[in-house]
């Protein structure tokens, strides 16, 4: 990624050119991460990923579950990176089978709605307005 | 090799399209265009939660509301294989910006492919 030329504009497709047949972590607005080799792009940044994992990451844990190609639309993409991959099994992080990480997801999910609608509860009490409903906050 | 000319490759295989919202679509794509759109024929339609789904004998999906799509692995060596027949057809050489460099890295898994995709629904959140 260090084609920048002073002067020129910042482009999309500009930075994006070095990183094809790279294997990048690409995040979504949906919070999802996917790993994959990036195969191409266009000037909406929609991507191409040969290959691709979806790695669920909860607490030290994560699980990866194999996905195939995928063609993402650009504007669902919060941030893409390259991965080194000298240093991405040095992650203190440790791998759990799908079925695992998949019911740490859901207990994760269960008690953070349960501490929302208790602080809305709280919040409810005291004469808060509690309207507000959390969506991705992009 | 563009992510829209793959799309195009694809016409008359097995997708997954996700949209925006987490409704998932399974289908045969039957068309597609320079905007994304879809057409797409025997759907099986998923709910955002994964619990509730829709048979549809086919459907049109307006592609500003998709999120991705995913197809079969063996898309990529089909619109190798048409880019090849293209530039036999022009006798030009040279490569369009953003194509796809020599093959690498091999693929693992080909051919659970298609279970895969019908079986996302498991997985998913």
């Amino acid at each position: 990624m260090d084609n920048f030329v002073p002067g020129a504009f910042f482009t999309t497709s500009a930075s994006l050119v070095d990183s094809v047949d790279r294997k990048l972590l690409v995040v979504l607005r949906d919070g999802r991460k996917l790993i994959g080799v990036l195969r191409s792009f266009d000037q909406f940044a929609n991507l191409v990923l040969q290959d691709t994992i979806e790695r669920i990451y909860v607490g030290d844990a994560y699980g990866d579950i194999p996905r195939g190609i995928f063609i993402i639309r650009g504007e669902n993409v919060v941030l893409l990176g390259e991965i080194d991959l000298d240093k991405e099994d040095e992650v203190p992080l440790r791998q759990v089978p799908v079925e695992e990480i998949l019911i740490a997801q859901r207990e994760e999910m269960e008690a953070r709605q349960r501490r929302e609608k208790l602080k809305n509860k709280l919040l409810h009490d005291q004469g808060f307005s509690v309207d507000f409903t959390e969506t991705d906050l992009y | 090799m563009l992510p829209l000319s793959l799309l195009n490759t694809a016409q008359g295989h097995p997708m997954l399209v996700e949209l925006k919202n987490g409704e998932t679509f399974n289908g045969h794509l039957v068309n597609c265009d320079n905007w994304m759109n879809l057409t797409l024929r025997e759907v099986i339609q998923t709910s955002p939660e994964g619990n509730r789904f829709w048979r549809l004998p086919e459907c049109y999906i307006r592609g500003n509301t998709i999120k991705y799509l995913r197809v079969p692995d063996e898309i990529i060596e089909m619109v190798k294989e048409d880019a090849v027949r293209q530039r036999q057809a022009t006798g030009g050489g040279g490569r369009g910006r953003g194509g796809s460099r020599s093959g690498g890295g091999g693929n693992s898994g080909r051919g659970e492919v298609f279970d895969v995709i019908f079986n996302i629904s498991y997985y998913d959140y």
